[in-house]
């Protein structure tokens, strides 16, 4: 909850954000740049505030965006539209480009409005080798072990060298 | 409304050093890995990653060096794949800060 709270505070546009639920956690005394106790004004009563977060970009992955920035998340959202709210400005990668007729025809499942997004990057298979519901449901397992393999051994940058060559 | 249809390239070159990145999905799940890996390609430095639940799309900028804090309530990949590992290399080698808000 700290987390989502941080990233409301920034949304709404407030400094920072009271959450509850944190007494008894050492995380308040260990990292004062996030966590505060102060008084209500109202009542006097303790309160746990996180500070609010601001990305400069929030960068979301979406199965349909069209090309003013328009995006629509089919199945669960998380704390995307959140996130885009937060942030000064949002980069969209989208599994496929749509007509705006699509967000025309229900505009309220459009997730996230063009006028938050900065860039929209066509980028079918953007979430692999993770999951983007309903486009491909099963975790890529040859992909996670071989990212998993490049970090533990130390060999990032022929990792990023493979997966990039050709794509951009 | 105007068109911001761009290369990866063209958006990669948006991101500075050092700037606060929000990373959507969750975990394994619709995370916007392919780009984070450009990114990373590209070589940013001292970004700051945020998220609930940042998953394998701030877990290659971790494991890649661009990172050097994160912010999360969760920061795995849940299942047979575990922790994020290049996020908890990044903590047990000092180079990141970890912010957890749970």
């Amino acid at each position: 909850m700290a987390m989502i709270n941080a990233l409301r505070g920034g949304a709404y546009g407030v400094p920072f954000m009271p959450v509850p639920g944190l007494w008894g956690s050492d995380l308040i005394e260990q990292r004062p740049e996030f966590f505060r106790v102060m008084q209500s004004p109202f009542t006097g009563e303790k309160v746990v505030c996180v500070k609010s977060l601001n990305p400069d970009y929030s960068i979301i992955h979406v199965q349909e965006a069209d090309e003013y920035g328009n995006c629509r998340i089919l199945g669960p959202s998380f704390q995307d539209a959140l996130l885009a709210r937060a942030a000064k400005k949002t980069i969209v990668t989208t599994e496929r480009l749509v007509g705006t007729y699509r967000m025309q025809e229900e505009p309220k499942l459009t997730t996230v409005p063009h006028f938050l997004v900065e860039a929209v990057v066509v980028v079918p298979g953007g979430a692999k080798p993770g999951i983007c519901y309903p486009e491909y449901q099963k975790v890529d397992d040859a992909g996670m072990k071989a990212y998993t393999k490049a970090v533990k051994g130390g060999t990032m940058d022929e990792y990023l060298a493979g997966v990039t060559e050709g794509r951009f | 409304m105007f068109k911001k249809v761009m290369s990866m390239a063209d958006a990669v070159d948006l991101i500075q050093d050092g700037q606060l990145l929000g990373i959507g999905g969750n975990a394994l799940h619709r995370s916007p890995v392919v780009f984070t890996q450009a990114l990373a390609k590209a070589g940013r430095k001292d970004l700051k990653v945020c998220a609930a639940a940042p998953g394998m799309g701030a877990d290659v900028l971790c494991a890649a060096g661009c990172a050097d804090t994160a912010y999360f309530g969760f920061f795995g990949f849940e299942n047979e794949y575990g922790l994020a590992a290049g996020f908890r290399k990044g903590c047990q080698e000092g180079k990141i800060k970890a912010i957890e808000g749970s």
